[in-house]
């Protein structure tokens, strides 16, 4: 287990202040977050490289806060791999490898061994990192800390070395903590992803709840949620709304209907959120494109004209003007081209009470 | 507007260059070939050179013992006092060699605390081989530090991060990770040193005139006998000078190349 109690670090100007988050033994983390939130610095910080000036870390129930990085027992790769340049490929993986079988294994595994006899300063970026990650997992350690280890890999390498990580993990018992800025990585391999911004942890938990339940609007746009409205938030005193069937659960613990007003559109939803401002998240996927109105269960259903159709390989993003809201839906190219969407053409928009997130 | 100042920068640089290379081209050329050939012949000059080299690379070597680690110091710890200790680590490079060597006559002559207890334990410093050590050693090892703190610094601290993840301590990481790539860099320190050191006169003459290295030599030669018995071995001094100079360049050429 990882657990990082109110961790706070110095690096040059920039402070890490209270982070805490807690990654189960065996469970795989994600960190997420803008460029220069100190994402880094935290993996720097749980590695012992970066000092902590408060808090405390602790890895399988042991304080290790004051101890050497080398007592730590974890591995680190960075996003720059940092071969020793003076060092052969064979030997940059043999360097604090637990065995030579070992060693041997990961660099089979990773594609390594195929470079064995290089010089590290021929290889490509790419072929870095798997020696990086090669030489890394050689030591076999408990924890492994990964700072956007894939970054520059090409896609189908990427896909491959991704696997084995993941596979590694699993098979090992590993505790991984990873920095990514892909958000596709984050939910592929994350049982549960940090955002971390301006060297705090924003938010924690699942990657699908960090997504679909951003707790602040500037962590919905942060996480790519496309529909974010202010509005007013009134609580209905409709307990057991009949948009809302089958599934009553929502409201029996603690939920209250909601209707949601921004602008010209009132949406309904349903959540513990207390009356006034507020706003709305709505992600792309949840909302449902037809000509005509729908006959499903979904409660919000608005027509709007198209104002915009990018195609984006087998995703197909479409904005939907409603009385002057734009809404972006997403949908598979082939259901655009069933429906023939083209700028201009009047859609109904809708999606169901639950796909509304309010925060 | 713009040519001629580029034509007055290329004269200027020109003209310096020429101040530069000429009397040195010129005293090679009219004594290099005597020079060497006195070396044959010439008893206290082939003495001097000798122990000229031998006081330098002693110095070269206390100077890297000591200057390593202050180097890394300086390099990589952020410490109160850094700025007062660096300040105080170029002083000798500042100050004119003649008072450096009288510095070092108040610390290590005879009359001094420090000179006594050493003098007790049967160590003379003024007027020995030890005073031109200690001459070489106060005015040529700031350059080594100096040096030796840009190689540690050009050395990306993650790389000796990544080692102690692997497992190392923090010494064994500097000797298996940080002296390999900053190798070349303190090599090339210690040689500007010792060059440095073989052309120390001032702080030498104050300490130790007799025995004579080929600096005071050849300026023994000037003032007793004149130019005309001074210039081989200047010119000697200066072919030699060559050969850390060349050391130098050969180091330069093949950079480490420590990026990530």
């Amino acid at each position: 287990m990882m657990e990082c109690r109110s961790l706070s670090a110095r690096h040059g100007t920039f402070a890490l202040t209270g982070v805490s988050f807690t990654v189960p033994t065996g469970q795989y983390g994600v960190v997420i977050g803008p460029a220069g939130s100190g994402k880094t610095t935290l993996l720097e910080t749980i590695a012992g490289i970066v000092p902590a000036t408060a808090g405390a870390l602790l890895l399988h129930d042991r304080d290790v806060t004051a101890l050497a990085p080398e007592a730590r027992g974890l591995g680190l790769v960075y996003q720059h791999a940092y071969l020793f340049p003076h060092l052969s490929v064979a030997s940059n993986i043999a360097y604090g490898a637990a065995s030579a079988e070992v060693a041997e294994s990961v660099a089979r595994r990773f594609g390594a061994d195929a470079l064995a006899g290089r010089s590290v300063r021929t290889l490509s970026g790419g072929e870095r990192q798997m020696v990086a990650l090669a030489r890394a997992f050689a030591r076999r350690p408990s924890v492994m800390l990964l700072d956007e280890p894939f970054s520059a890999l090409d896609p189908r390498r990427r896909t491959v070395v991704r696997r084995e990580v993941r596979a590694l993990h699993r098979e090992w018992g590993l505790t991984t903590l990873q920095v990514t800025h892909d958000f596709t990585e984050a939910g592929l391999l994350g049982d549960i992803a940090i955002l971390l911004d301006g060297g705090a942890a924003l938010q924690s938990g699942a990657p699908d709840e960090l997504f679909r339940r951003p707790a602040s609007p500037y962590i919905a746009e942060f996480l790519g949620a496309e529909n974010v409205l202010a509005g007013q938030v009134r609580i209905l005193e409709d307990r057991a709304p009949d948009w809302l069937d089958g599934e009553p659960s929502l409201l029996a613990h603690g939920h209250r209907a909601i209707e949601f007003t921004s602008g010209p559109l009132t949406l309904s939803t349903v959540g513990d959120f207390p009356a006034g401002a507020g706003y709305a998240v709505i992600r792309a996927e949840e909302i449902v494109l037809s000509l005509e109105s729908p006959s499903g269960s979904a409660r919000n259903r608005f027509r709007g004209i198209v104002s915009e159709v990018s195609t984006l390989g087998a995703l197909t993003r479409v904005t939907v003007d409603i009385d002057g809201v734009p809404l972006v839906a997403s949908l598979t190219t082939r259901s655009a081209k069933e429906l023939a969407l083209a700028v201009g053409r009047q859609v109904t928009a809708s999606f169901k009470a639950v796909g509304v997130h309010l925060c | 507007m713009h040519r001629i100042v580029a034509v007055l920068a290329a004269l200027a640089s020109s003209l310096l260059l020429l101040f530069l290379a000429v009397p040195i081209g010129k005293l090679i050329g009219a004594s290099g070939v005597a020079g060497i050939r006195q070396l044959a012949s010439d008893g206290e000059l082939r003495g001097a050179l000798g122990l000229t080299a031998l006081t330098a690379t002693v110095a070269t070597l206390f100077g890297v013992l000591g200057g390593t680690p202050l180097a890394w110091l300086l390099a990589r710890r952020d410490f109160r006092g850094r700025a007062v200790l660096s300040a105080v680590l170029d002083l000798p490079l500042l100050i004119p060699h003649p008072v450096a060597g009288i510095a070092l006559l108040l610390l290590l002559g005879r009359e001094s605390a420090v000179g006594g207890v050493l003098l007790a334990a049967g160590l003379r410093v003024v007027g020995t081989p030890l005073g031109i050590i200690a001459a070489m050693l106060f005015v040529a090892a700031p350059l080594f530090i100096s040096g030796a703190r840009e190689a540690f610094a050009r050395v990306d601290p993650r790389f000796e991060a990544v080692a102690r993840t692997l497992g190392d301590s923090p010494l064994r990481a500097f000797y298996r990770i940080t002296l390999p790539l900053s190798r070349r860099g303190l090599i090339a320190s210690a040689v500007v040193m010792w060059a440095r050191a073989v052309s120390e006169f001032g702080a030498i003459v104050v300490l130790t005139y007799n025995p004579k290295v080929a600096s005071v030599l050849s300026y023994d030669r000037f003032t007793s006998f004149g130019l005309r018995d001074a210039l081989p071995v200047a010119a000697v001094l200066a072919v030699l000078a060559l050969i850390p100079l060349t050391a130098l360049r050969a180091l330069r050429g093949a950079d480490d190349g420590v990026a990530p």
